[in-house]
């Protein structure tokens, strides 16, 4: 595959991580945003085949498979299961109103192009927007964990804002050594995990929510 | 370079072939939810039916409407009609028009004063109804066409023009090599589309029910041959986006010259793209359920947000 086509096809996807990004953060559903970062982490494997096959780096293709099993279908799955399991309300509360966080969205975009902007020349392996798009997906990512009330859909936010981190790695650097790459998806694996567990075991021992530990503050 | 009577009497041609395919696409759209619910519908010529109904019939009027309220049908069909004057339906212009027509900022306008128009003519009449779907309307005007000039900008960026007719035919020149930012305009014209075609996670055309009615409650007051001019305006201002959004991101196939060869290209094109878009519609319109006027900003936030990302990707 030619540089000319991979730069093309990772914009293109650069802007489809981009939509699935603001989907989670509409989402008034906690599976609609489940179901969106699935396929925000599918675009995102695609996107690593596709610098795989046109560098030739055989670490991003294993990288780009760990990416989909794990993130666009075990934690998918995962959450899912304990949203069925615990029978909390699907719909999300957020802290802010919707309307509210869009227009910080917007404001995160401008924000991601001016850091851009004022890094200066960065040798990006794909040239193009990859570095400030890969910026507000982290920022926006950051957003949904700050704004929204459930456990999960933080969890959501957080698996968001990390799909970005690994755009921009991948975009920048044609991605991170291997063995750091494992060890960033094994310990969001982990994360899920101890979040999946605690939420069951909070559930079913006191019956709480997350916005009632903010009562324990001094 | 086209000469001016040439570059008239095609507008004019196009914006009678809009007119008259106008009403079979909303034909298309009821036939196809029809399908899709497993009823057998009504004929796609339904629409023509109807129009031909309402103009045999006689005006009944409000007491309370002033005389500029018999006006109003017509001006809402010329402002909508026009449009169609700024759009490359079947041709592309070949250079900047000898006499220029307008372009995608004065299309806008138009719709704006078309919606602007009708809500003045439902306060006029009185009715409580009118009123309300005239506040409704005029709230969801209010997100939609910033938004709607956002995405029209990001694709005008690229082409350095607002007239559609120069834009479309210059990306067509590019081969169509999408980028994101085409990507996430498109993504921002297909939200926009369902509110400004009053389609329904929006509003929902079918229904005269009172709580959620957004256009239907501004028609109302309106009978006869007025209320033929504003519906037959609403299925031209329906093809008017599709062709847009058309325009916009699939600009292929428009015809240059007069030869009847591509000008039957050109429209087996135009109509492709109708069906794919008005499949889309009725697709949507089929699957989902009409969102509630509050979460209604929250839907076209999302159309607004993804074009203001086709602008920022594109300028910054």
């Amino acid at each position: 595959m030619s540089v000319e086509l991979a730069t093309r096809l990772i914009d293109v996807l650069g802007g489809l991580l981009l939509f699935t990004m603001l989907l989670i953060l509409v989402a008034g559903q906690v599976f609609r945003a489940i179901y969106a970062v699935a396929a925000q982490a599918v675009f995102l494997g695609i996107a690593g085949a596709v610098l795989a096959a046109a560098t030739g780096n055989v670490d991003l293709w294993i990288i780009a498979g760990i990416t989909i099993v794990a993130k666009a279908v075990f934690l998918p799955w995962l959450l899912i299961r304990v949203v069925r399991r615990v029978h909390i309300s699907r719909e999300i509360e957020s802290v802010i109103p919707a309307h509210l966080t869009l227009t910080l969205a917007a404001g995160i975009v401008v924000l991601a192009f001016h850091l851009n902007a004022s890094l200066g020349p960065v040798r990006q392996a794909i040239t193009g927007n990859a570095l400030p798009v890969g910026l507000t997906l982290i920022l926006i990512g950051v957003l949904v964990m700050a704004s929204r009330r459930k456990a999960l859909v933080q969890m959501v936010g957080l698996f968001a804002s990390e799909n970005g981190i690994f755009f921009t790695a991948m975009a920048i650097s044609q991605g991170m050594p291997l063995i750091i790459e494992i060890g960033v998806i094994l310990d969001v694996v982990l994360g899920a995990l101890v979040m999946g567990i605690l939420v069951l075991r909070v559930r079913s021992s006191v019956d709480t929510d997350i916005a009632d530990l903010e009562s324990l503050k001094g | 370079m086209e000469t001016t009577f040439t570059h008239v009497a095609r507008t004019a041609a196009q914006a009678a072939l809009v007119v008259l395919a106008a009403p079979l696409v909303t034909g298309f759209i009821q036939k196809l939810k029809a399908r899709l619910q497993c009823r057998r519908g009504a004929s796609v010529w339904q629409p023509y039916r109807d129009l031909a109904k309402l103009l045999r019939k006689g005006t009944v009027q409000s007491d309370t409407a002033s005389p500029f309220f018999r006006a109003i049908p017509v001006l809402v069909l010329a402002a909508t009609v026009t449009t169609t004057a700024m759009l490359p339906v079947l041709w592309a212009p070949l250079g900047v028009a000898t006499l220029p027509l307008g372009d995608a900022i004065l299309l806008v306008a138009l719709l704006a004063l078309a919606r602007f128009l009708l809500a003045i003519g439902a306060l006029d009449a009185g009715g409580a109804f009118g009123g309300m779907g005239a506040s409704r309307e005029m709230t969801v005007g209010l997100l939609v066409e910033p938004a709607l000039m956002l995405a029209v900008f990001s694709v005008a960026v690229s082409g350095g023009t607002t007239d559609v007719g120069l834009l479309a035919a210059r990306r067509e020149a590019l081969a169509l090599s999408w980028t994101a930012p085409d990507l996430l305009a498109l993504i921002a014209m297909l939200i926009l589309a369902l509110a400004e075609t009053g389609r329904i996670p929006v509003d929902n055309p079918d229904t005269h029910l009172e709580l959620t009615m957004l256009h239907e409650g501004m028609l109302l007051e309106h009978s006869g041959p007025g209320l033929a001019c504003i519906v037959l305006a609403t299925h031209v201002k329906q093809l008017v986006i599709l062709t847009l959004v058309a325009a916009l991101f699939l600009p292929l196939g428009l015809a240059r010259g007069s030869a009847p060869v591509e000008i039957a290209l050109a429209l087996g094109a135009f109509a492709l793209k109708v069906v794919a878009l008005a499949t889309y519609l009725g697709l949507v319109e089929s699957s989902y359920a009409k969102l509630r006027l509050f979460r209604v900003p929250q839907f076209l936030g999302l159309g607004f947000v993804c074009a203001f990302l086709a602008l920022a990707l594109r300028v910054l």
